[in-house]
């Protein structure tokens, strides 16, 4: 039982750091809650369409931003799109970029725009890697008979 | 035409904290239902799921067209949440709609931007009080103490 332990302080711990690094903010906590019996998967599962959703959206923005004429309008609604996904799983700074981003949208800013598509996908990156790694906590835990502590 | 003077009794009834069913239960007995109409995928899961912890039968839609046909076929809904960003007709739109049919459901119009423009359409739409995404079970919690209050 030690071996599980152990895996459950390492899950706390960095469970922990990712919302103090500020990658993770309590609208993750929210979705943890809302996961029971009747719901055993439902974190996994909303962050997985969190996933599909953003590198769609992610091309889609490189697509757009890519034309000789930008549609603004276009990027803007991509943006947006992908502002609401990362807010309602809780990845603050995916959010926080993408504010900034419909800022430089609405000033019709092509470089600043540009600047904001290889930050919020670099933020995009190192939360899905985060939160791949913590994932894998979680199924070595139950893979050792242990239950993922809150 | 029946059918749409029974929904507006049946709204009536439910307003005055008094079940349709003319058995004169109070409302905080019975089961609260709610709509979501929203076209993303991810906040109808979380929405759903926020609802449904908390004893809301829920019904998800992913379009106002959908919402407009769903409501008049005679289904009645104590709570409405609407997203701003719809297929087609947006949430401004499609609130105008539901309430030109009669129908004085509690509407919670959400979205994830926040510009005051946007916030003041949605109001002058007709719905009851607007919300940036993503909704919290808080929240939630606090607009259903108010209808069972009411």
């Amino acid at each position: 039982m030690d071996g599980v332990v152990q895996l459950q302080r390492q899950l706390l711990d960095y469970t922990a750091l990712l919302f103090q690094e500020g990658f993770l903010n309590d609208q993750f906590t929210q979705l943890q809650q809302l996961q029971d019996e009747t719901n055993p998967d439902f974190v996994v599962e909303v962050v997985s369409l969190f996933f599909e959703d953003s590198e769609r959206l992610l091309n889609e923005l490189a697509n757009t931003l890519d034309q000789q004429s930008i549609d603004f309008r276009k990027v803007d609604s991509h943006v947006h799109q992908l502002k609401g996904s990362s807010s309602s799983i809780g990845a603050q700074r995916v959010q926080n970029v993408c504010i900034a981003f419909r800022n430089f949208c609405d000033a019709q800013n092509t470089e600043g725009c540009l600047k904001c598509l290889q930050q919020v996908k670099n933020e995009y990156s190192l939360v899905k890697n985060k939160l791949e790694t913590l994932f894998k906590l979680e199924q070595q835990i139950l893979a050792a008979g242990g239950s993922i502590p809150m | 035409m029946e059918l749409p003077s029974k929904i507006n009794n049946n709204e009536k009834s439910l307003q005055q904290g008094i079940s349709p069913s003319g058995n004169g239960g109070l409302i905080s007995n019975s089961k609260l239902t709610a709509l979501v109409v929203d076209s993303d995928r991810i906040c109808q899961i979380l929405e759903k799921a926020i609802l449904e912890s908390q004893g809301v039968e829920t019904q998800v839609v992913g379009s106002g067209r959908d919402a407009l046909d769903l409501l008049a076929s005679g289904a009645t809904f104590n709570l409405i949440i609407i997203a701003m960003v719809l297929p087609i007709m947006n949430g401004v739109e499609t609130t105008r709609q539901i309430r030109a049919m009669g129908i004085r459901s509690k509407m919670l119009g959400v979205t994830a931007c926040s510009y005051e423009r946007e916030k003041q359409a949605f109001l002058d739409a007709g719905v009851d009080e607007f919300i940036e995404k993503p909704l919290t079970p808080q929240k939630l919690a606090s607009i259903m103490r108010e209808m069972r209050n009411a």
